[in-house]
């Protein structure tokens, strides 16, 4: 969308800016959450650990770290019985595939069943602040409501089939349910289970550079002003956020699967991207992948100025706390007191999941003012959603270029496009897991979560629940990465030790 | 000194192959894999701009 604006000179109208904003801003926070309960928790959380806990226990610890009203002994005895009832049937189904018992969880009971408990809560939760998508975007996933110059979503006062008073009144209501569940539970969710894997914080830094697009333009198309500050940050200097330059983007293929026609060696600007795939790899079944500077992925290797980078939660925090966002620079300094560490704690796996958290809390607590601007403008009689300036092709030039950047929650996202006499030339999108999964590139440098493995402890080879640890504090996408068609249903991992 | 291999990894969106290294109780080295291609730079080429959007948010 923004490739397309930014190739065609479009600058969309302030309400429309704002609606993306919100669609954006409450995607971040139910995203994150079901991140941390229903993607990462249970790295944490031994499932079976909660069925030995003491309710009493629980709602003790539950009250003590926050005055959210499901906390009573019974509500957490109703909790520990539904899991006991469901284990006992024999059928995990999505509890099924984990490494239950395992040493490295360090939870007492009692902290298990809580969070099993917010993990429940947090599905139903989840369903309402979905619904601010289908006010503004019409559902969830993908709304439907973007269209190039703005949004194809109507504000009318006097109408029930547009944006009306109504309709940002409960969105209000839903966002401040959203608000409270991050404050309540999720947060002190986060701080109760942190300081039982404090060494977690000396594990899984990774590559120590970090890109931020930046993200929440405060004003129509300017990324001058965005809420989430733009900018990289190079070998953990956190003094120094240099300014970020698209330009500076490559992707190499030299140990991915295609092909580039001045050869692999080289990367190339994505604005001159070539997608030529060509599978080098083993027939299945096999055992290993990677030879000796053989090619192993379908992702390219992207690199800003020849640097690997780590994209997402903690890089925009760590991008936004080196330019003195004040809402950061103070939630990331009150969670680095509560667990009493420094800074340097951050480059880590816990230092990647307590980053989601602070982004989480810091947008939850500023996505209702975004409601508050759109209806001052309504007031003052703007309605304006959508710029249709240059929509017809007979007012583009004959051939246009364009950077479109987005933070999506799992981190910085950049498509780039060519347009040539009305239709699309070229376009290529270089996504966060992109980034973060990259394998190595032309000078065997490795990308950012194989770099972060590198160190990861693993106490038993066949259950590696340290790695997944590790690479789940990165909220990989493997689904944006490349298209999955799946016509076998599940399949169970298979752990192989050669 | 074994090598393990994850083949998918789980309780992410989509499908990851990793192969790490471990010696001496630690990774020393890890390789990521992606195991399907996407390919909708392909699917883009020749179409309408102002389209991309709807193509592009399915990634």
């Amino acid at each position: 969308m923004r490739a397309v604006e930014d190739a065609l000179g479009i600058t969309i109208p302030q309400n429309a800016q704002i609606i993306r904003n919100l669609i954006e801003g409450s995607q971040y926070v139910q995203d994150h959450v079901i991140h941390f309960y229903h993607l990462h928790a249970l790295d944490w959380v031994d499932i079976t650990g909660a069925l030995k806990a003491d309710p009493a226990g629980t709602a003790k610890l539950a009250q003590s770290i926050s005055d959210w009203p499901n906390s009573s002994e019974a509500h957490f005895k109703g909790v520990q019985n539904r899991v006991k009832t469901f284990v006992e049937s024999g059928q995990l189904g999505l509890f099924a595939n984990a490494y239950w018992g395992h040493p490295a969880y360090k939870l007492p009971p009692e902290a298990n069943l809580m969070a099993v408990a917010h993990y429940l809560e947090a599905l139903d939760w989840q369903r309402d602040v979905i619904r601010v998508h289908a006010i503004l975007g019409a559902k969830n996933p993908h709304p439907q409501t973007y269209l190039v110059g703005g949004m194809a979503l109507p504000i009318d006062p006097n109408s029930q089939n547009a944006l009306n008073a109504d309709k940002l009144a409960l969105m209000k209501q839903l966002l401040a349910k959203a608000r409270v569940f991050v404050e309540k539970v999720y947060i002190p969710d986060l701080l109760a289970v942190a300081p039982f894997y404090k060494d977690w914080a000396g594990v899984g830094g990774g590559v120590g550079n970090f890109l931020a697009y930046g993200e929440f333009p405060l004003t129509p198309n300017n990324t001058e002003r965005l809420f989430l500050p733009r900018g990289v940050i190079l070998n953990k200097d956190l003094t120094k956020v240099l300014p970020m330059d698209h330009q500076k983007v490559s992707e190499y293929v030299t140990r991915s699967w295609y092909d580039y026609a001045g050869g692999d060696g080289k990367a190339l600007h994505p604005w001159d991207g070539e997608t030529a795939p060509h599978y080098t790899g083993p027939k299945p079944p096999y055992d290993s992948m990677v030879g000796d500077g053989a090619k192993y992925s379908w992702l390219k290797a992207p690199r800003y100025d020849g640097n690997a980078m780590e994209v997402g939660p903690l890089a925009r925090m760590l991008v936004a706390y080196g330019s003195g966002v004040k809402p950061v620079v103070d939630t990331v300094n009150l969670v680095l007191k509560t667990l009493g560490v420094g800074p340097e704690a951050l480059f880590s796996t816990l230092g990647r999941t307590a980053a989601r958290g602070v982004e989480t809390l810091v947008l939850a607590q500023q996505i209702e003012s975004w409601v508050d601007a759109l209806a001052a403008n309504i007031k003052r009689g703007d309605l304006k959603t959508h710029n249709g300036d240059k929509w017809d092709p007979s007012k583009w030039p004959s051939e246009a270029k364009g950077f479109g950047f987005f933070e999506a929650p799992r981190g910085a996202l950049g498509h780039w496009v060519r347009i040539k006499d009305g239709a699309i030339a070229n376009y290529q999108c270089v996504v966060p897991s992109t980034w973060n999964g990259s394998p190595r590139d032309a000078s065997n440098k490795r990308g950012a979560w194989e770099e972060a493995l590198v160190g990861t402890p693993v106490t038993d080879p066949e259950r590696p629940i340290e790695i997944l640890r590790t690479v789940h504090s990165f909220d990989p996408c493997m689904a944006c990465a490349v298209h999955v068609v799946d016509t076998h249903g599940r399949e169970v991992t298979r752990i192989k030790v050669v | 000194m074994p090598k393990v291999a994850i083949d998918p990894i789980t309780r992410i969106e989509g499908h990851l192959r990793l192969e790490v290294q471990v010696d001496g109780g630690k990774v020393t080295d890890a390789w990521s894999s992606s195991t399907m291609f996407r390919g909708m730079e392909l699917v883009l080429k020749g179409r309408d701009p102002r389209d991309a959007w709807l193509f592009t948010q399915r990634i």
